[in-house]
């Protein structure tokens, strides 16, 4: 097997042997980045990659990322390195600082070799809108299927086995969904668990930092690393980082796993059903206690609209910033509001044009209280509701999507319950912050779909060890399009 | 038909923390434009706030200064809205609950009033803009710098209560070492709403804004013709046009700026980026007790403790640092009144001669304490305690190194001994007895003159006028 078809885990112990070296690992992950041809880079860092390989000569035993290769979504801030979060408006901007996580990867020694695409700005769940156009899916050779969204990139490069790992953000299920559609463990940890100094904000409530992995181990690992307190992000919590593996190795006893019924019904595809019962099967065997649980349906149905009035809403505050002025391209324009006229027009694409529309309209004046204040509302029922399921369940679990990755250009009845519930039901995992996490659960055909895992905040260690518990049900360690049997 | 004239201000204050009001930049005033920026400043893509503590005790202080019910809640919002000056595209301050809200000051011009103030919030400063001809350029060094807003009700009548209501409000923000409360460079200023109706009408007329107001003299003046501008207008029937206008200063009108629109919709939201922050009551308690004495209190004392005049009082009060030199000086004489003579006259008069502030002045406020009480306790006379002041200053020197430099050796106010010296004097001249018997008034000051000379000039002349008196009666 190759080296970078590994896991972080399996990785490390290579390299501790020296079996491989971190520029020898660099070299070939640049060449497979180059070799890419899903459309997922933004920049493919290979000097500073090339550089940084090179000084790593003595492996460090105790630091599990010590000359790990691995890949950055563009909207996260990187020193010196072009981010352009997919979108025109910042083409050739450089940031003068890194992101508190890339910051944290880079002090251990781990080598970042590029910058992902991504839906433009992360808003979007296709992986076709960014302004580098459509990122495919590495299970399709024949780039019919998308890899979802918004961190498109991230997905198709872990999935290609070109790093171990990559960072993307998840505000609606931007990594949870992906992941699902390319058959990795895509993991977002409770909200303020992780720093998001220097990623760039969508809806800042909703947004989380998260990541790919090709097994749970690793995204424990990742966890233990980027998790913590950071005085420059006042949402991020100060409670204290705990060992995030420590339950991986034991027996899954006594836990009690939740499934919203309603959900379940919404989805029809025959393989996501059959895989997902027979995971339950398996649970139930070793002595997890799996139960249905009912959330009324006029509440599901809410979450798609409520996400989409909160998440307009703030997203259009947070890009306000973008004004083609201070930095970025410049558009030109003689006045000011010429020049941000200007920008904004150019700079962006339709779509995000439409989610400023529909987010200012939702926060003026004489709408707020019936869009965005009730949406919040609205939010709030969904958290407590999920959070009484809470009390008596460990976690809950539901299949990630109602399919495998769809066709590029197939649209959605938007107003169907498969659309409604069945393909949105992840961003509950945004509304209340919980952490949330997909493993990869079966195939239909040569397309992965994924299973759902969420748990209460700040529960990561119980969450990671269900997700395990299914990885070795499954069998899906160490998912790449190189290692599936297909 | 009688009109009066409706006022409210909005005063925007500057606080000289360290760092900005929401990120740990750093402060700094008069430097090069654009050479203190930091990623916060210009709103870089991923930057996010933190809340400055300072600041947060700095607006607890001025509103507790100002009688204000403090919001032991520190919640944000977001004000957005697009304009070359605002690099994040919107604003954080406080719109749903400021921090200080229904205050008051008492401002006394013929009479005393209250003053009501709605609020008082936090909010960030926007970077600044000069505008040429051609072009505008922008100077981040400012973007983010903490302000107080203050916001009064309609309550003021006329140009002068609002001058006091501003001076008084400078006065707590400068001795509540807040700001430099100086409109001339902008830490401190106002916009003022007015508007007219008839005297007894309750309804508001249509509301004028001026801004751009760089002096409290001008607040002043501004006021007092708008007012007058305003009269005019509705007494021929025409009808005021709602909008914004500056101060002239070379007409001293006011000059419309721009007409107001309808009243922009800022969208505002509460800041997702700060969490709602509870402040326990020993936070608030130790801000308001930690608060530099200010002016009100310094005043109560000199008046009533001290027994220094109104005059006095308000002449060390002016600068804040003249009364800290005062206080100081205050902990070691209890001659106040001589104390407020020595730093009103002598002093004063020597700084404004050398153009030199306070803090570079050479004699310690110790020191000065000293002198007075050398004078008071006629140890020396005022006469010898200017001279020792003077050599002080020529010569660099201590109270004592300038007594002896200048041989000024101690007053004898012993009264056996001037008897002593105002006997052998009379002894000594009989004939200046005889003069002074005769109403030859000047040889009461030769006698004195000689008990000098007997004493080496060491004799308190006073008293030896007064003994010389009582023995020339007696012989």
């Amino acid at each position: 097997m190759e080296f970078l078809d590994l896991t972080i885990r399996q990785l490390h112990n290579e390299l501790i042997k020296k079996t491989i070296t971190p520029l020898e690992l660099v070299k070939e992950a640049l060449l497979r980045a180059k070799a890419d041809n899903n459309n997922a880079f933004e920049y493919i860092m290979e000097k500073e990659a090339l550089d940084m390989a090179a000084k790593l000569k003595e492996p460090e035993v105790d630091n599990p990322f010590w000359g790990i290769p691995f890949i950055i979504k563009d909207n996260f801030s990187t020193k010196d390195i072009p981010t352009t979060a997919s979108s025109n408006i910042l083409n050739g901007y450089v940031p003068v600082f890194d992101a508190t996580v890339v910051k944290k990867l880079l002090d251990v020694k781990a080598i970042p070799i590029g910058k992902s695409t991504l839906d433009e700005l992360a808003m979007g769940g296709s992986g076709t809108t960014g302004h580098l156009g459509t990122t495919f899916n590495p299970y399709d050779k024949q780039h019919q299927h998308i890899i979802g969204g918004s961190s498109c990139g991230s997905a198709a490069s872990v999935a290609a086995s070109i790093v171990p790992f990559a960072l993307g953000s998840d505000t609606g299920d931007s990594v949870r969904k992906p992941a699902s559609y390319a058959g990795l463990v895509g993991f977002k940890p409770t909200w303020g668990r992780i720093s998001r100094l220097g990623l760039f904000p969508f809806a800042t409530s909703l947004d989380h930092v998260g990541y790919f992995s090709r097994s749970v181990y690793d995204a424990a690992l990742l966890l233990n690393l980027l998790a913590g307190r950071d005085p420059q992000d006042a949402t991020s919590s100060e409670a204290p980082v705990e060992d995030y593996t420590r339950y991986l190795n034991t027996e899954l006893k006594g836990a009690k796993i939740a499934i919203i019924k309603e959900i379940v019904d919404s989805i029809y595809d025959k393989s996501i059903n059959s895989a997902f019962q027979k995971t339950i099967a398996s649970l139930k065997y070793r002595g997890v206690k799996v139960e249905y649980v009912s959330v009324e349906r006029k509440l599901l149905e809410a979450l798609f609209p409520t996400y989409v009035v909160i998440s307009c809403a703030e997203a259009t505050s947070n890009n306000a910033n973008l004004d083609g002025i201070k930095f970025g391209p410049y558009f030109d324009g003689k006045t000011y509001d010429e020049a941000m006229m200007k920008a904004r027009t150019k700079g962006f694409s339709e779509l995000i044009k439409r989610r400023f529309v529909i987010g200012s309209f939702c926060l003026m004046r004489e709408n707020q209280e019936v869009l965005f204040l009730r949406a919040q509302k609205v939010r709030r029922m969904v958290v407590d509701k999920i959070n009484e399921i809470f009390k008596d369940y460990d976690a809950i679990f539901l299949p990630a999507s109602p399919t495998p990755a769809p066709k590029l250009g197939e649209a959605s009845d938007r107003l169907s319950d498969e659309y409604l519930i069945a393909d949105n039901h992840m961003v509950i995992g945004n509304f209340g912050g919980f952490p949330s996490i997909t493993i990869p659960l079966g195939f239909k055909g040569n397309l992965p779909f994924g299973g759902s895992l969420t748990a209460k905040t700040f529960n990561e260690a119980k969450l990671l060890h269900i997700a395990k518990a299914i990885e070795d049900i499954t069998g899906f360690h160490n998912l790449s399009v190189r290692t599936a049997k297909l | 038909m009688n009109f009066e004239a409706v006022i409210g201000l909005e005063i925007h204050v500057e606080m000289k923390t360290r760092s900005k009001m929401f990120s740990a930049a750093p402060v700094e005033f008069g430097l090069e434009p654009n050479t203190l920026v930091s990623i916060n400043d210009i709103a870089f893509p991923g930057t996010m706030p933190t809340v400055n503590k300072q600041a947060v005790i700095n607006a607890i202080r001025v509103a507790n200064a100002l009688h204000m019910k403090i919001d032991d809640t520190l919640v944000f919002d977001r004000k957005n809205y697009f304009y070359s000056d605002l690099p994040k595209g919107y604003q954080i301050t406080q719109d749903k609950r400021p921090i200080g809200s229904e205050g008051y000051l008492n401002i006394k011009t013929d009479a005393t009033r209250r003053i009501a103030i709605q609020r008082l919030h936090i909010e960030e400063d926007t970077c600044k803009q000069l505008h040429f001809n051609e072009y505008t350029l922008l100077d981040y060094n400012r973007s983010g710098v903490p302000l107080i807003e203050i916001v009064s009700k309609p309550d003021i009548r006329t140009g002068e209560e609002a001058a006091k209501y501003v001076e008084t409000i400078r006065s707590i923000v400068i001795y509540a070492d807040v700001s430099d409360g100086k409109m001339e460079e902008g830490s401190l200023r106002c916009d003022v709403n007015i508007s007219l109706r008839p005297i007894g009408v309750s309804k508001l007329g249509t509301k004028v804004e001026i801004k751009n107001l760089n002096s409290i003299a001008n607040i002043q003046k501004a006021i007092d013709f708008e007012a007058r501008r305003q009269e005019a207008l509705l007494l021929s029937g025409v009808p005021i046009i709602q909008e914004t206008r500056r101060f002239d200063e070379a007409s001293k009108e006011t000059v419309t700026m721009r007409v107001k629109s309808d009243a922009v919709d800022y969208k505002y939201f509460t800041e997702p980026n700060i969490a709602p922050i509870k402040l326990s009551d020993s936070f608030i308690a130790d801000a308001i007790s930690s608060c530099p004495e200010l002016a009100s209190a310094k005043e109560e004392r000199y008046l009533t403790i001290h027994g220094l005049g109104e005059r006095e009082a308000n002449i060390i009060l002016q600068n804040k640092d003249l009364a800290s030199y005062y206080d100081e000086a205050a902990l070691s004489t209890k001659n106040y009144r001589s104390l407020a003579n020595w730093v009103t006259g002598e002093v004063v008069a020597y700084l404004n001669k050398r153009d030199i502030p306070i803090e570079n002045f050479f004699v310690s406020p110790a020191q000065l304490a000293l002198l007075v009480n050398m004078i008071e306790s006629k140890e020396i006379s005022n006469k010898q305690g200017r001279d020792i002041f003077q050599e002080m200053l020529t010569n660099s020197s201590t109270v004592k190194e300038a007594k002896d430099k200048l041989n000024i050796s101690t007053q004898i106010n012993d009264d056996a001994v001037i008897l002593n010296y105002v006997n052998e004097v009379l002894n000594a001249f009989p004939e200046s007895i005889k003069d002074y018997k005769e109403g030859k008034d000047r040889a009461l000051g030769f006698l004195v003159g000689q008990v000098m000379k007997k004493s080496q000039g060491k004799v308190n002349p006073g008293l030896t006028s007064k003994y010389l008196l009582e023995e020339l009666k007696k012989r």
